[in-house]
């Protein structure tokens, strides 16, 4: 399969982190992911809030725009609108119509779209990821968060199971952590209500913040850059309306399949996380902690 | 979310059912539900509530009658407008503007120096050709029935 990359706006700018690490990790795995040229954005949330028919004409532009090839998409927002202009197009003659006025060229809603998670599983397969593993996640203990733009509508995206996917958890597996099964996995962290009504998001994300210390993770992987950010850089806001800090790491599971791979903290730019990941990745051994670059030293003059 | 609606979700289909049109266009419950498509996932009817409360919205900004506390209706406008002149979003922008629309100057206004330290936000805003074909597709949405400004 020949793939284009539909980045998305997020990735290159909150969530800068989830692109370069993104496009780090395709290329350790020899995964070609030339960007779609002059792609424009998806409409998000917005368009579909308020006009229906643009909401399916920019998604269609960009996937008219791929020439064929199978678009593949990172952000889980960006995904579930071009999955539903897909849809869409492809179920009724007279939006295809529609769009095509719109748009000004006919669209047959055919281009395939393809999450990062389903071209590591299903195109790539997790046998030949665990081959690419030369830093094991031994014991680091994580859960997976969908959110709910990835799974559902399940007959739109047509993702996975709709109430327990488990594309992220096999790739985390395969990564060698210690993935935990959790009821939260679809949860709503409340998307970009982090704008404008932010008590809507810290309600939800402390519901799932909760749930994952409640199941004994070490810290969220996830896939979308909204969920991302509103459960790592809210952390501190819930603890200030709650009084609960929960302090778990929200990684891009990109970032956490990278260490894996062996690439480094500055690669997958682990320092744009709000909750900073160093403590604990240390104490897993995943990365030097303060006491390992003695250690290196020492190994280093071994060698000489 | 639906817990703390002035309207519940399955109140809101009966008033929509019973036309009481000012109740329902008036409600907050429209503007607070997050799209997130739990509620058509797991309906054995396939009652798809994001979707009407996306047309109700839409009717609701037509009638004039949209809560006065919500601030969606800006947050999208400024969003859409973004979109049809950069082709991209542009957060610095977006967030600039969104502030002095709604008048909400502060808010957040501390994780500004955090945010631009950890490379989070752009300073330069994306530029992509072809913005005059861009305005011509959201005329043209317009004119085909669309709801954009």
């Amino acid at each position: 399969v020949s793939y284009v990359f539909f980045p998305g706006c997020s990735l290159e700018g909150t969530a800068r982190d989830f692109g370069i690490s993104t496009e780090a990790v395709a290329r350790a795995l020899g995964l070609e992911l030339p960007e779609l040229p002059d792609w424009i954005c998806c409409g998000a949330t917005p368009a579909h809030q308020s006009d229906p028919l643009l909401a399916t004409a920019l998604p269609a532009k960009n996937l008219l725009a791929a020439g064929g090839k199978t678009v593949a998409v990172a952000c889980a927002a960006c995904y579930s609108r071009l999955k539903a202009a897909n849809h869409e197009i492809a179920a009724d003659p007279a939006v295809r119509k529609k769009v095509a006025q719109v748009v000004g060229a006919d669209y047959d809603g055919q281009t395939p779209v393809r999450h990062l998670l389903e071209i590591l599983v299903r195109d790539l397969g997790t046998a030949r990821i665990a081959e690419g593993v030369v830093r094991p996640l031994a014991g680091l203990k994580v859960v997976c968060y969908y959110g709910c733009l990835l799974a559902r509508p399940p007959e739109v995206t047509q993702f996975d199971d709709a109430e327990n996917p488990t594309l992220m958890d096999q790739v985390m597996s395969a990564a060698g952590a210690t993935v935990i099964d959790w009821p939260h996995k679809t949860e709503c962290c409340g998307g970009s209500y982090s704008v404008t009504d932010v008590d809507i998001v810290l309600m939800l994300t402390r519901d799932v913040l909760s749930m994952a210390r409640l199941a004994g993770a070490d810290c969220i992987v996830t896939a979308c850059p909204l969920c991302q950010i509103n459960l790592d850089m809210r952390q501190r806001d819930v603890a200030d309306k709650y009084g609960d800090f929960f302090d778990l790491p929200v990684f891009y599971f990109t970032q956490l399949l990278g260490l894996a791979m062996g690439l480094t903290p500055k690669a997958l730019r682990l320092a744009s996380l709000v909750v900073d990941p160093t403590a604990l990745l240390a104490a897993r051994g995943i990365v030097p902690g303060p006491a390992a670059p003695a250690a290196v030293a020492l190994s280093g003059k071994a060698h000489t | 979310v639906a817990a703390r609606a002035d309207v519940r979700p399955h109140e809101l289909v009966r008033l929509v059912q019973l036309g009481q049109r000012d109740a329902v266009l008036a409600a907050r419950t429209i503007w607070e539900c997050i799209s997130c498509q739990t509620c058509i996932t797991r309906c054995p009817q396939k009652v798809d509530i994001a979707a009407m409360n996306d047309a109700l919205r839409r009717l609701s900004l037509a009638a004039g009658k949209v809560h006065p506390k919500t601030t969606v209706p800006v947050f999208n406008d400024i969003f859409l407008n973004t979109v049809r002149s950069r082709g991209r979003m542009f957060e610095m922008g977006l967030m600039t503007r969104y502030k002095l629309r709604t008048g909400k100057l502060l808010a957040d206004i501390g994780k500004l120096p955090m945010m631009l330290r950890k490379g989070k936000l752009a300073l330069l805003g994306p530029r992509v050709a072809g913005k005059a074909e861009r305005k011509q597709m959201f005329q043209r949405a317009r004119q085909a029935g669309g709801t954009n400004k």
